[in-house]
């Protein structure tokens, strides 16, 4: 029985970590070779880790959620019996030994040697980018706080060595540094991976590059409400979701440019012709946005269904990839949970309109010059004020208002 | 004016075989000379390369390997066209034919060194008839041409294969290999294995048409045909490489398969396509195909498909072995020490800096 550690690889051609997503091990079990050991997620793609020898678990060195360096402990294992005897692999099949490299024809050998440009004295970097050294050598500066500027390089041409950086790190650096990335006085590190530093990139990217604006109205939901109460009668509940998504699709129909984006590259509009409307879903892991695929071709029904289905697999997490992207245009249920009126949405980047639907409840209204209590709900939208101004907005909200206010069962 | 147009070698040994959909024809599959021994054959090898597939991806997750690109569903294709070639005839490969190399006696294990970045070509091309693997896309296609052209010259009676993927033929060097293959009647089998999908750019969007009726237009014939049929290749491949043989000049099959895995172990293919559409793709699987036809001629019984099982248990357990043994990495010499017989400044520079990266570590 020999223990081995078993240490995250690079698994997607030069990445430096991943999060693990779930074991499918315990320590104290058992494990047979390229048995299952663990999810994991890269930046590339969630893949399953097979286990490279057979043993019992002695420890998993990670917890899932947590984001692993490529190179550090993932499991240990204390593995059963000697390794087989091996046959070795015939020496030219490795270039390590050039003279008998394959494939390149008698004669051509190894060079007898390789010229050397003639090395020039050290001499005193210059400032910045004239600054001589190995890509991993700057970042073992900027992890030890060395300017390496200030440096004199000792190696050819005055190329700053990784001795250079590691003399001119001063141990007083060396501890701050490392204090940084833990606890300070009442302060707390998370460190952002998956799913939040996806939704982080997201909406810096609109908010950076799309000038939105949002406007406000309140809608009269007391057909919606009758329309679904008749949907409850004939044996069929729903939330007023599908509602929403019906009266936006169709009054996205009228005023296409609000199923578009903005393509900055060629100074061009791309309206969309199908209408894949995202839906915002509040998950344990975080916002997700799965998406409805061609909702123009769907009836309420069909709308209800597919609906269903994207968020409870958006809460169990078991959606794919593709089925959280494409969207034209996003929807946002904000009175789904709580006293939430309204509020104003951010545009995913990849597209022009995003509506946010409020509780519906009863509200003083004006009917006939009399007040009366009437259930309403607020609507917003934002909208990429790139493409669509203030004034085709309002016909937009209009008509949403209208399609709202004449739902059918 | 018509005469101007001259279609070199416009028959067509091929078409007959098969259907208007592809499917080899039920006479053409009985009458193609393969004994029982030669017919299991086919099914061992199907199945000792989706393991050895399988092994190296497992290795590439264990660490093992730098990179994989899996050729799983595809395997029909690999192991029909180089049984329909003789032993001598040439294949220029792309990244994705490690099944192919199998089929012609490359050890596994030694061909993994490549993966690993210890070797630039791990087998010796003139030994197999089979060139080293090419990660340009299409760039094999003009040499398995301009190679045909060389047979042709010398005057031997040799024919090469060219394969590459459906992405391959939408570049420049695809276009030229194919002309130069029409004008010179080169004998070159061009074998598209139309895969559906160039990493994640499905077939809709590499062309408007079809693949196989570009032939006719570089003036000799093509035709499409089922790629998940072991029998279905052997024959198409092998009529053409007939015909290739005796002076008729080049034929383009385009056999329709399906990239069940994923572009290459960095890929996450459910990103950009559909459960369904593998599903579907999995129904036509070229081995349970071929395993159930085999079993309902009687010539494959349970212990006989088992016992090639455990061959392939046993083929992989000895990759893995073999691969882990075979660590010693190369020195910068084996990057740096074969490019310029004079190395230019900046050349030099750049090794150097690789070799200080290397100190201390
Ligand atoms: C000249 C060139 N361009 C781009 C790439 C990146 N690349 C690698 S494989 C690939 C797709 C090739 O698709 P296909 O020809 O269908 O072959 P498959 O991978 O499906 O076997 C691309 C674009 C490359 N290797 N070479
Ligand atoms: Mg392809």
């Amino acid at each position: 029985m020999a223990e081995q550690t078993f240490r995250l690889p690079d698994l997607g051609e030069g990445l430096t970590e991943a999060q693990l997503v779930t074991w499918r091990v315990e320590e104290g079990g058992q494990v047979e070779v390229n048995e299952p050991l663990c999810d994991v997620e890269t930046a590339k793609a969630v893949v399953v880790i097979p286990s490279p020898w057979a043993g019992t678990i002695q420890k998993l060195h990670a917890r899932p959620g947590e984001s692993v360096a490529v190179g550090s402990a993932l499991v240990t294992i204390a593995a059963q019996g000697a390794p087989a005897p091996v046959e070795p692999l015939p020496a030219e099949s490795v270039e390590a030994t050039p003279s008998t490299l394959v494939g390149y024809g008698p004669g051509a050998g190894p060079p007898a040697g390789i010229r050397r440009r003639a090395r020039v004295a050290p001499s005193t970097p210059q400032m910045g980018s004239d600054v001589r050294a190995a890509p991993f050598v700057r970042q073992l500066a900027k992890e030890r706080g060395v300017d390496l500027a200030a440096l004199t390089g000792s190696g050819p041409g005055g190329r700053i060595t990784r001795a250079d950086v590691e003399g001119a790190a001063s141990p007083v650096a060396a501890t701050s540094a490392a204090a940084a990335a833990s606890t300070t006085d009442g302060e707390r590190r998370i460190s952002v991976v998956g799913i939040r530093k996806a939704i982080a990139r997201q909406m810096v990217r609109s908010v950076t590059t799309i000038p939105q604006f949002t406007e406000f109205a309140v809608f009269d939901a007391t057909k919606l409400l009758a329309a679904r109460e008749r949907q409850k009668q004939s044996g069929r509940s729903m939330t007023p979701l599908p509602y929403f998504i019906l009266a936006l699709v169709k009054a996205v129909r009228a005023f296409p440019l609000m199923n578009s984006s903005w393509d900055e590259a060629h100074d061009e509009i791309v309206v969309k012709q199908p209408i894949n409307v995202g839906i915002a879903v509040n998950t344990s892991q975080g916002l997700l946005v799965p998406v409805l695929r061609g909702a123009e071709r769907l009836d309420l029904m069909a709308i209800a269904d597919q609906a269903a289905r994207l968020i409870e697999g958006a809460r169990a997490g078991t959606l794919k990839p593709v089925e959280m992207s494409g969207g034209t245009i996003t929807i946002t249920n904000v009175g789904a949970s709580g006293p939430v009126e309204t509020g104003t949405p951010i545009i995913s980047p990849t597209e022009c309109c995003v509506g946010a639907f409020g509780a519906i409840k009863p509200r003083p209204m004006v009917i006939d010059g009399k007040v009366v209590a009437r259930s309403g709900a607020w609507i917003s939208i934002s909208v990429d004020h790139r493409i669509v101004d203030g004034a085709l907005a309002t016909e937009f909200l209009t008509a949403l208002v209208g399609e709202l206010e004449t739902s059918r069962a | 004016m018509a005469d101007v147009v001259q279609v070199v070698g416009t028959d067509d040994p091929v078409r007959p075989l098969f259907s208007e959909a592809g499917e080899l024809r039920a006479d053409a599959r009985s009458g193609l000379g393969l004994d029982a021994a030669a017919l299991r054959d086919l099914y061992q090898k199907m199945v000792l390369i989706r393991r050895a597939d399988k092994e190296a991806l497992n290795l590439q997750r264990q660490g093992e390997l730098g990179l994989w690109g899996q050729y799983l569903g595809q395997e029909a294709i690999h192991v029909g066209a180089v049984a329909a070639l003789e032993p001598t005839d040439w294949i220029f490969p792309s990244y994705r034919e490690f099944g192919m190399a199998m089929c012609r006696g490359v050890d596994p294990a030694e061909m993994l060194t490549w993966f690993r970045g210890l070797s630039h070509g791990p087998w010796d091309p003139r030994k197999y008839a089979f060139a080293p693997l090419a990660v340009p896309v299409a760039t094999q296609v003009p040499h398995a041409v301009g190679f045909a052209m060389g047979s042709k010259l010398r005057g031997d009676d040799d024919v090469v294969l060219g394969t590459f993927g459906d992405g391959a033929t939408s570049k420049g060097d695809w276009h030229e290999a194919m002309n130069f293959a029409g004008v010179f009647r080169a004998p070159v089998i061009l074998l598209c294995q139309n895969n559906h999908w160039a990493i994640s750019v499905p077939l809709a969007k590499q062309t408007a048409g079809s693949i196989a009726e570009r032939a006719p237009g570089y003036g000799f014939p093509g035709i499409r045909i089922d790629g998940n049929d072991v029998l279905g290749v052997f024959a198409a491949v092998r009529a053409a490489a007939e015909r290739a043989r005796r002076g008729d000049g080049p034929y383009l099959i385009e056999a329709m398969t399906y990239r069940m895995g994923a572009h290459t172990s960095s890929d996450d293919p459910t990103r950009y396509r559909l459960d369904s559409e593998l599903q579907a793709w999995s129904a036509k699987d070229p081995i349970a195909r071929y395993q159930s036809w085999l079993q309902g001629q009687g010539l494959l019984d349970e212990a006989a498909a088992a016992a090639i099982d455990g061959e392939a248990e046993t083929m992989a357990e000895q990759m893995r072995t073999r691969l882990r043994a075979a660590v010693p990495a190369p020195a910068g010499e084996a990057i740096f020490g074969r490019v310029y017989e004079r190395p230019p400044d900046p050349f030099t520079e750049e090794r150097e800096e690789f070799e200080a990266s290397l100190e201390g570590t």
